[in-house]
């Protein structure tokens, strides 16, 4: 049973350097089609469920006019929804307008993610994205007074030749703008990207590590829950806490993944396949045995950890009888409550490490 | 055919002179092989001597020759031209009455045309010297023909010119074997004695021996035995190699065949024992052969550990044709359960890892080689010592003596300068300059030995832009100013890593290793320091920065399978890692700290 959908509009008016989602510049024609193959999409897979969050994502999802936005909002009545079911938008900041905003409050949207990555021009020209603090702090106020109250922020770091100082200004600035959530990027250079092809490099280690540290401090009026998301109380993002919490939910959508009956896909990147309704490209059945390492994979970036007695319930043995976690919990790498299981908070930076100690 | 009509002789040259190559031609020429199964040079066996271009073990084959109204049986066996190698050239020799010496027509005589000569005319063989390789465009025919004349005193007459490519001069090189060779000395009537000059392990058919046969004959269903061991077994198959196995029903006197007994024991087979038979037992073996002393001791550990007993069946499957090979058993606290291994040289111990990596499928960690020091004690004893770790405390030690050598250094002579910079840098001691002629000179050092075994040779090649070439000869010990030294990761000793090093050279030594190590290891989750000690003395000291973070950060879109690929992909790479203590450190760190400044 899926409690939580995901749906991928790749649709942009810009493509950003970074980016190595499914996506393409907007055109009518294929919006059009796209939503057609969505709407069949969902008919065929979805089961029925009432879920408790939803995520639209891209892409770019504002990017779409009135007619295609009243469109996907048919498409996505036909999901059953919890009286509160957390219900995200991705926007970018150029595309909110107050017409936007009322077509989104009236489907029930009640929590915006704003993509707004940094303020300062050479991140901003390294991305190929614009961004201006006025405009924002406009914008915001707009999204304020049309009554969402639930709004994160995006913030990219560690982009070739940001210094410290840069991102304390990134920082403050996202402050003045208060938002209930901030999502914190280290930048990937992934393949298949404009930077990857540009051969650009990371910046070192220690700097991308001094960074993170900044960031925690400066953010530690608010709860770090997640290792890279930080949220006023109550605020923590629900759809994100299901993939963390190793919970199904349906992907939807060019290339979009999810997790159904134990069984983890992945939807075809391929725009013409996904058209003709040719939609999964990869399946992975999940053993019970791959499900517990997934858990650990996932429940230890919560800061919080993992729960005990809720892995007993789940897979029928102690945590500690599934992992030898001993070694770990004597090196201080995990640390251990009654109830839960954690990475040692001054450990967390280097969290890879130590999940391939586990799995 | 007549029994006097039988000829045994092998090929000796520098590695790469043309002697496989010659080889095929010979068994081209004799029809021992059909055009259409000629493979290049169709000795070569292993896999690792085509792709190396280097013989490795020696092989035997019968040939068929007509000269003259009279049929011969030649058997050609094949050595190997590496210095490493030159015991499995002594053991050829003593199967043999005649060898054919062959020189490249542009390179000249080279350090191993000297060393194998040296073994031939050891063994009291009929020498036949070839210029090979005359067909090339920069050969140079006089001057070989010269060299050939002045340094090792053949007559101009009695050279042979020859292209084993083209075939030019094979056919003389196969009269002057029938006609200059000797026939063995053939005893039919003495009770049967054979020489094991070579054995192998087959899966199916047990240990096979390849031997000559000296005195009498040796039959199908005799009961053979061991001289040396004294082990017995009844002779199931006999035969001879054309090179393919043609089995017969005895071997005699002169002869050089194969013999397999379902002989499912290695240890009771010995290269170089003499086989005799049961009924008709002979009281003296014969001579044997030069045996040789292994040089340089390495410490070989499974990587993973379970694979403890498939190494050592590994091994004693390999020293089975391979005598020198001589190994027990060493614990590691870094490395755990493994062997002490001893080697003719570096390329026989990459040779030998190779064949265990390859042939038995195991992976394996190799600490640096060591040679083996005579320590003299205070209380007056004397203990030899082949590894770091068997090292006495310094408050016990004397003194302590180490192996030198006797270099042939053969190059041109604009190398002279650099050759004797890198020999001075070796803490060689001048002995002499040798011209072979007004272009070409061999170098005399004396040399430690535990200097060569890391990188001499391949400095020598670099330094000479190729030209170079090398051996040794092992002139015995010499005392040194000696010190071991460890190497300390996050604050304990890797016994692993320690080595042997002269004192003058300590500081300079650890600190490079030390630099090296902080290359190799990776950063880990915190920070590392490296040292280098004498005693309790730190001369050397760098450290390994911790990680400062590895975290894949975002996950959009509930991606997560992917995520999880990422991690299985850096599992996958912590595989090449062995922890020590609480370090992970590469595989490649315990050899390469030696292979450099």
């Amino acid at each position: 049973m899926a409690s939580s959908v995901y749906i991928h509009i790749p649709f942009c008016q810009t493509i950003c350097s970074y980016c190595d989602f499914p996506k393409f510049l907007y055109n009518e024609k294929w919006v059009y089609a796209y939503l057609t193959s969505l709407k069949k999409e969902i008919k065929d897979r979805y089961m029925d469920e009432e879920v408790e969050t939803i995520y639209i994502g891209g892409g770019t999802p504002s990017i779409l006019n009135k007619e295609e936005l009243k469109r996907l909002f048919k498409i996505i009545e036909t999901i059953k929804k919890t009286a509160n079911c957390e219900f995200t938008f991705e926007c970018n900041l150029s595309d909110i307008t107050e017409e936007l905003l009322i077509i989104l409050k009236e489907n029930g949207v009640n929590r915006l993610s704003i993509g707004i990555e940094s303020f300062q021009k050479k991140n901003l020209e390294f991305m190929g994205r614009t961004a201006d603090f006025k405009n924002a702090s406009a914008k915001m106020n707009l999204c304020r007074i049309l009554g969402f109250n639930n709004i994160n922020l995006d913030l990219m770091y560690a982009i070739p030749n940001e210094t410290l100082h840069d991102l304390k200004k990134d920082l403050n600035l996202f402050l003045k703008l208060n938002p209930e959530h901030i999502s914190t990027y280290s930048l990937l250079i992934e393949e298949h990207t404009k930077i990857y092809i540009d051969k650009e490099e990371y910046i070192s280690e220690e700097l991308d590590y001094e960074m993170f540290r900044y960031i925690c401090r400066k953010l530690s009026n608010a709860h770090h829950y997640e290792i890279s998301n930080f949220a006023l109380k109550g605020y923590e993002s629900k759809h994100n806490l299901v993939y963390w919490n190793n919970e199904e939910y349906y992907g939807f959508g060019l290339g979009a993944a999810g997790y159904i009956d134990s069984v983890r896909y992945e939807n075809t990147r391929n725009l013409k396949k996904y058209l003709l309704g040719d939609y999964v490209k990869t399946k992975e059945i999940v053993s019970k045995e791959e499900k517990m390492k997934y858990e650990i994979m996932l429940g230890l970036r919560k800061l919080s950890g993992i729960n005990k007695k809720e892995f007993k319930q789940k897979y029928g043995l102690e945590l500690k009888e599934a992992f030898n976690l001993t070694p770990l919990l004597k090196m201080k790498d995990l640390l251990e409550t009654k109830e839960y299981i954690y990475i040692n908070p001054d450990k967390l930076y280097v969290m890879n490490e130590i999940l391939l100690k586990i799995i | 055919m007549k029994k006097e009509n039988i000829r045994n002789f092998s090929i000796i040259a520098h590695i790469d002179h043309g002697k496989s190559t010659l080889a095929d031609r010979l068994l081209e020429l004799t029809n021992a092989v059909e055009k259409r199964e000629m493979k290049d040079q169709l000795l070569d066996n292993m896999d690792l001597e085509r792709e190396r271009g280097i013989t490795i073990k020696l092989n035997a084959v019968k040939l068929n020759y007509h000269l003259d109204n009279e049929d011969y049986v030649i058997n050609l066996i094949d050595t190997p031209g590496h210095v490493d190698f030159s015991y499995e050239v002594s053991r050829s020799l003593a199967a043999c009455e005649g060898a054919i010496l062959i020189v490249d027509a542009a390179q000249g005589i080279e350090a191993q045309t000297l060393a194998n000569l040296y073994l031939a005319l050891a063994n009291d063989l009929k020498i036949i010297p070839v210029i090979n390789k005359i067909d090339l465009p920069n050969a140079n025919i006089e001057k070989v023909k010269k060299e050939l004349v002045e340094v090792l005193g053949f007559k101009e007459e009695e050279i042979i010119l020859c292209s084993a490519k083209t075939g030019v001069g094979v056919k003389e090189i196969l009269d002057a074997v029938v006609k200059k060779v000797p026939a063995p000395q053939i005893n039919l009537d003495k009770p049967p004695r054979a020489l094991i000059f070579d054995s192998y392990y087959d899966p199916y058919r047990g240990v096979v021996l390849l031997v000559k046969v000296v005195d009498g004959k040796i039959s199908l269903k005799d009961t053979m035995c061991f001289m040396a061991t004294n082990c017995e077994y009844e002779i199931i198959e006999l035969g001879m190699r054309t090179p393919k196995e043609e089995k017969c029903h005895e071997l005699k006197s002169g002869e050089v065949g194969f013999i397999s007994a379902a002989i499912k024991d290695i240890s009771g087979v010995r290269v170089g024992d003499t086989l005799t038979v049961k009924k008709n037992r002979a009281e003296e073996p014969l001579a044997g052969y030069k045996e040789m002393k292994p040089m340089v001791f390495s410490g070989i550990f499974p990587s993973i550990p379970n694979k403890y007993d498939e190494l050592k069946d590994a091994l004693n499957k390999l020293k089975l044709n391979d005598a020198a090979l001589e190994f027990e058993p060493e614990t590691s606290e870094a490395l755990g359960f493994g062997f002490r291994i001893g080697f003719l040289g570096l390329l026989h111990m990459d040779v030998i890892i190779s064949r265990i990596e390859r042939e038995f499928a195991i992976s394996i960690i190799a600490t640096s080689p060591s040679v083996v020091y005579n320590v003299y004690l205070t209380d007056g004893s004397m203990v030899k010592v082949d590894s770091p770790s068997k090292m006495p405390e310094r408050v016990k030690i004397e003194h302590i003596e180490e192996p030198y050598i006797f270099t042939n250094i053969i190059a041109p002579s604009s190398y002279v300068g650099p050759i004797m910079e890198l020999c001075q840098n070796k803490r060689g001691i001048y002995k002499s300059v040798e011209y072979l002629d007004p272009t070409r000179i061999n170098v005399h050092y004396e040399i430690p030995l535990s200097e060569i075994v890391y990188d001499f040779y391949d400095k020598l090649k670099s330094t000479t832009k190729g030209y170079a070439s090398f051996d040794y000869e092992v002139i015995g010990y010499k005392t040194s100013d000696l010190v071991k030294m460890d190497i300390l990761l996050n604050g304990d000793i890797v016994d692993a890593l320690s080595i042997i090093v002269h004192k003058d050279f300590a500081y300079p030594k650890g600190r490079a290793i030390v630099s090296k190590l902080r290359e190799l290891i990776p950063r880990q989750m915190f920070q590392i320091p490296i040292q280098a000690s004498i005693g309790s003395k730190v001369i050397a000291r760098e450290n390994i920065s911790a990680m400062s973070k590895n975290v894949l950060a975002k996950c959009y879109g509930g991606d997560v399978s992917r995520k999880r690929k990422l991690l299985e992909k850096q599992k996958e790479g912590k595989k090449r890692m062995k922890m020590v203590g609480s370090v992970e450190v590469p595989q490649e760190a315990f050899l390469a700290v030696l292979k450099d400044e």
